[in-house]
């Protein structure tokens, strides 16, 4: 019924974009790694020098470790919290809607905003330090500290995540059937027990994919960082991606973050590979 | 048996109670905002402690910024942005996702596994090249180069492609017998069928599009094409950054986001499982 022609007709505009969009910028990404490109200078192929420099590069091993300490806050947050927000939302009560629409809405808010919105959070006079000294706690200068900038980044992200990861467990948490726990509550099972023994276990692959899914934008995350903090103080906030943004629209150094990013690329590679191979045990069991 | 019902109350107080608290967190970074941006001139922004209720609360600051800032020029902008950031998108990758889903010819697994494949990269490591590309094809200061390089993705056209797939082949097969054009059943036929599915890729370009901030940041030099996002990024740091302005600024920012959300609740609940698909 449909020629060969007709579908080569539908797919040679959207095919252009994919091509001059991503494919080309893809293979353009690992061609600029190899050389010195910089926009003004004549281009030098540089071969595998750009990587060897990248492993002496103090700063990018900064950015590394500031990547990895910022996953380590975030991600267990993310998978952790969210799973106590959707039990709580899970109910049949008049009003719960309107409680998830408020817990998911921060998901929408745009970087630039909520950058504003926790600046003013942050501030040395502002309500988190109010909060603290209620406790007797002296004001803490959240962004500008070398050691608190990071957590305090954190802390916008998961306050930001919440809402967004809640719906992936509410969705899981509403295919288990109920009769389990009515099971459990005639067998005398407090709160924690049936959950420990029923939910957590039947929620394993959402907990899984959430992991998964919040590693990935933690390691891609560097736009909460250009609005908030700009990669500082010195250095303390920059994240790979935001140092592959310094080098290329900072100092042009487009072949020299090019390689950076491929390394990046490569690190979400194994991510990525290391997640599909735990799905086939975990299927295979 | 009183003492157990007893109990229930208070077990449904503390309940509501806990879901409160968490709300209230959840949206304390904007009541602050929101009470920012009503308080008058005279009243200091940041106090010890710190004082949500204005002394005197007044719209003052919303006709300023909106009679002596650019942000309603900035607003049009997006507005502008968006409707092309959905429109493409949207014909694009439906029209990307026709023949895959519905058509047999010589090549389809393979072009579907590229695309797929593709999915994989993310928009991170292609932003350099990505931005020599602009640059090199003339698009640098021009919505097009925030608009085009975005208008196709691998995603939106596996979200399509899935939806097609559930329609059943006599839909069209009768109509062809009728002697119907090819686009005529992609544009009459198939594409009202999957209108949630074209309702849920639009809200995920609308919100993309309206929070886009890295390329219009990267792309546009000139103030008056900014729209909302880096309009209020970059009037943070000048003179006229008083913080009153500004946070009735980012309020008024979040007003279409929030409108569009109460209005598509159930598209946006279902654009959120689908987005998760591609990580």
């Amino acid at each position: 019924m449909y020629r060969s022609h007709h579908a080569w007709m539908f797919l040679l505009i959207p095919g252009v974009f994919l091509v001059v969009f991503t494919l080309l910028p893809a293979i353009g990404a690992l061609g600029l790694s190899f050389t010195n490109y910089s926009i003004f200078a004549p281009v030098e192929w540089m071969g595998l020098k750009n990587y060897a420099r990248i492993l002496r590069d103090g700063e990018f091993w900064s950015a590394i470790r500031v990547t990895i300490y910022y996953w380590l806050l975030v991600t267990p947050a993310l998978v952790v919290l969210p799973v106590f927000l959707a039990i709580l939302v899970n109910r049949d009560v008049p009003g719960i809607a309107v409680y998830r629409l408020i817990y998911y809405f921060p998901v929408l808010v745009s970087v630039v905003v909520t950058a504003m919105l926790w600046k003013w959070m942050f501030q040395t006079d502002g309500i988190i330090n109010y909060l603290l000294s209620l406790f007797g706690a002296a004001p803490k200068s959240w962004l500008t500290s070398k050691n608190l900038v990071i957590p305090s980044l954190a802390i916008v992200t998961i306050w930001q995540g919440l809402g967004y990861y809640m719906l992936f467990y509410l969705s899981g948490l509403q295919s288990i059937p109920g009769d389990l726990y009515e099971a459990a509550d005639i067998e005398g099972a407090n709160f924690w027990q049936s959950h420990w023994h029923i939910t957590f276990p039947l929620l394993r692959p959402v907990i899984f994919f959430v992991a998964v899914v919040s590693t990935m934008s933690a390691f891609k995350e560097f736009t909460l960082m250009l609005t908030m903090t700009n990669g500082g103080p010195i250095g303390a906030s920059t994240t790979v991606v935001f140092l592959v943004y310094e080098k290329a629209f900072g100092e042009l150094k487009m072949g020299y973050a090019s390689a950076i990013s491929c390394i990046l690329f490569l690190i979400i590679l194994f991510i990525t590979i290391l997640n599909q191979r735990i799905l086939e045990d975990d299927n295979s069991v | 048996m009183g003492c157990n019902i007893k109990r229930k109350t208070i077990n449904t107080i503390i309940y509501h109670i806990i879901l409160i608290l968490i709300a209230i967190v959840t949206i304390i970074p904007f009541l602050w905002t929101f009470s920012t941006s009503l308080k008058g001139q005279n009243e200091a922004v940041f106090s010890f402690p710190p004082q949500f209720i204005p002394q005197t609360i007044t719209l003052e600051n919303y006709v300023t910024v909106w009679n002596t800032l650019p942000i309603p020029r900035y607003f049009i902008n997006s507005i502008i942005l968006a409707v092309f950031g959905v429109i493409l998108p949207v014909i694009l990758c439906s029209m990307a996702a026709f023949p895959l889903a519905r058509m047999e010819f010589r090549g389809r697994q393979a072009i579907f596994l590229i695309i797929m494949a593709t999915m994989m990269i993310p928009g991170e490591v292609t932003m350099i090249p990505t931005y020599l590309i602009i640059n090199r094809v003339g698009l640098m200061g021009s919505y097009a180069g925030i608009i085009l390089p975005g208008a196709v993705s691998a995603f939106g056209i596996f979200l399509m492609r899935q939806a097609f797939l559930s329609i059943p082949r006599e839909v069209e097969e009768s109509a062809l017998i009728d002697g119907a054009k090819v686009w005529q059943i992609w544009l009459y036929i198939l594409l009202p069928m999957v209108k949630p599915t074209i309702a849920t890729l639009s809200i995920l370009s609308f919100i993309g599009s309206w929070n886009n901030f890295l390329w219009p940041l990267l792309i546009l030099s000139d103030p008056d094409t900014y729209p909302l996002t880096l309009g209020l990024y970059k009037l943070q740091g000048t003179f006229v950054a008083n913080t009153r302005l500004i946070a009735a600024g980012a309020m008024l920012a979040l007003i279409p986001i929030l409108v569009v959300f109460l209005f598509f609740q159930r598209y946006f609940i279902e654009a959120a499982y689908s987005s998760a698909v591609k990580g």
